[in-house]
């Protein structure tokens, strides 16, 4: 199950005004904090933040809403990003890269997700690989990179911790989408 | 007694500190005159100096201070369709006829001279700019049209830190115009100034024990724009100078901030300007400069 947020949404509410650009710490802290009150309220796994709304977001905005929404909910949910333009991927893997954390998402017009910000380069192939075939296991993932055992087993371990994908007894799953 | 502070005829970041040197000892005990008749051109950067000089006369409770608007109708004009008058005219006792502002059409301004106090300014700010921003970088200065989102991220992160680490108000102004002498080509100038604390006493208590004797001005501004530092301990802080330093490198922009009684510039290879300028005049605050020059690829 999947909970869709639309942030343009919670950014109307958050500054009371028709504008359309995430900007400054408190707007991006207020959105957050609606963020959190929407999941607690939920049953779903899966938050689905929607950008599509949004026109600009700065460096702090994507620190604020992102980033410490990650560093939050960490143990929680598996949290990806929609609708975001070329501009928003660069503020938000920006930050994400100063904090060392990664996120998924969702390019307009595609199921298939990318990452933003900072992962070792083997959870990055590993990604793109379970995102592409679906469900592997570590033996599947060695087969389908041609990698050792342990090589595979680090990488998703790197992707578990980053709640990159989702693990269900032997197999790993591409995070859901739609 | 009181005291005549002249305005430079070209008023720009490179004669600011004649501006500075004229108030001696902040805060000036006298009252004070800001004699603007000679001046012939100013940049945003000028400016809003000289309103950041009245608010930080006003903050330190000084009488109001008395200002000669320019004697030249076309640059009197030009201050007015900045909105320099409205905001100074709060600040300063004005002399000299001030003509009415009457803006119209596409200009080279591109913000007004605008107040920053509080973050929903910043909003405001942002959402001003962006149709302007897109005409001005793209259009004329041949930047790629992301450079308009970027641009628009610089001047939001320029703003909030007048809101986060200045302890008051601040101002900004926006405008395109041509670097003759120092460049040859059209540039985009984004300008933030605020009478405020300073970088020195906003790290002081997070960092100076780092830098032992060398800590002043000058190695405060070291450790926001070369460092990267902030007064906050949330590790997410300080990237906004990094992001700005990063996309100026990739377009040849320059970047200096002033504060206290030092400089320090990311310089392009087009300026002549020293990185770092120490015991210049002291001037309350911090001042800002981002320059975004024409792409040269474009033969402007």
């Amino acid at each position: 199950m999947i909970q869709t947020i639309r942030i343009g949404l919670l950014l109307r509410e958050a500054v009371a005004s028709p504008y359309r650009d995430l900007v400054t710490r408190p707007t991006g802290a207020a959105v957050r904090t609606r963020i959190e009150a929407t999941l607690a309220d939920s049953k779903c796994l899966t938050a689905l933040l929607d950008f599509s709304d949004i026109e600009l977001v700065d460096l702090s905005c994507a620190d604020e809403v992102v980033a410490k929404l990650l560093l939050t909910v960490r143990t929680a949910y598996f949290v990806v990003l929609q609708g975001l333009r070329e501009d928003h991927h660069e503020a938000i893997d920006h930050v994400l890269t100063h904090h060392r954390l990664a996120v998924a998402a969702v390019p307009p017009g595609s199921h298939s997700p990318r990452l933003l910000g900072w992962v070792r380069a083997d959870a990055r192939e590993a990604f793109a690989c379970i995102s592409e075939t679906g469900p592997l296991d570590v033996s599947g993932l060695s087969h389908g990179l041609g990698w050792s055992l342990c090589r595979s087993r680090d990488a998703l371990g790197d992707l578990t911790l980053n709640r990159l994908v989702r693990p269900v007894g032997e197999l790993y799953y591409p995070l859901q989408t739609a | 007694m009181t005291r005549v502070i002249e305005v430079p005829t070209h008023f720009d970041d490179r004669s600011f500190d004649s501006f500075a040197a004229g108030f001696g000892e902040w805060p000036p005990a006298e009252k004070v005159l800001v004699d603007a008749r000679a001046t012939q051109w100013a940049s945003p950067y000028g400016l809003i100096g000289i309103l950041t000089a009245g608010q930080a006369l006003a903050e330190a409770k000084r009488e109001k201070p008395l200002l000669t608007v320019p004697t030249a109708d076309e640059v009197k004009r030009y201050w007015a369709r900045a909105g320099f008058f409205n905001h100074a005219a709060e600040l300063f006792e004005l002399h000299g006829k001030v003509p009415r502002s009457a803006a119209t059409g596409p200009s080279d301004v591109l913000l007004d001279v605008t107040p920053v106090r509080a973050s929903e300014d910043v909003h405001g700010v942002v959402h001003k700019i962006s149709e302007g921003a897109s005409r001005i970088l793209h259009g004329e200065l041949g930047l790629e049209m992301k450079a308009t989102l970027r641009f628009s991220m610089a001047l939001s992160e320029a703003c909030q830190n007048i809101v986060e680490h200045a302890g008051t108000g601040g101002w900004v102004a926006v405008q395109a115009y041509t670097f003759r002498r120092r460049l040859g080509r059209r540039v985009v100038v984004i300008a933030v100034s605020d009478a405020g604390v300073g970088f020195r006493r906003s790290l002081e208590s997070a960092h100076a024990k780092r830098f032992g004797e060398r800590w002043g001005d000058g190695a405060a501004l070291e450790a926001a724009l070369i460092q990267n530092v902030s007064r906050f301990r949330d590790p997410g802080r300080g990237q906004g100078l990094a992001f700005i330093k990063r996309f100026l490198d990739q377009w040849e922009g320059k970047i200096s901030i002033r504060s206290g009684t030092a400089r320090l510039s990311i310089v392009p290879p087009w300026d002549e300007d020293v990185p770092m300028s120490d015991h210049l005049p002291h001037f309350p605050g911090s001042q800002v400069q981002i320059i975004i020059p024409a792409q040269e690829t474009k033969g402007r």
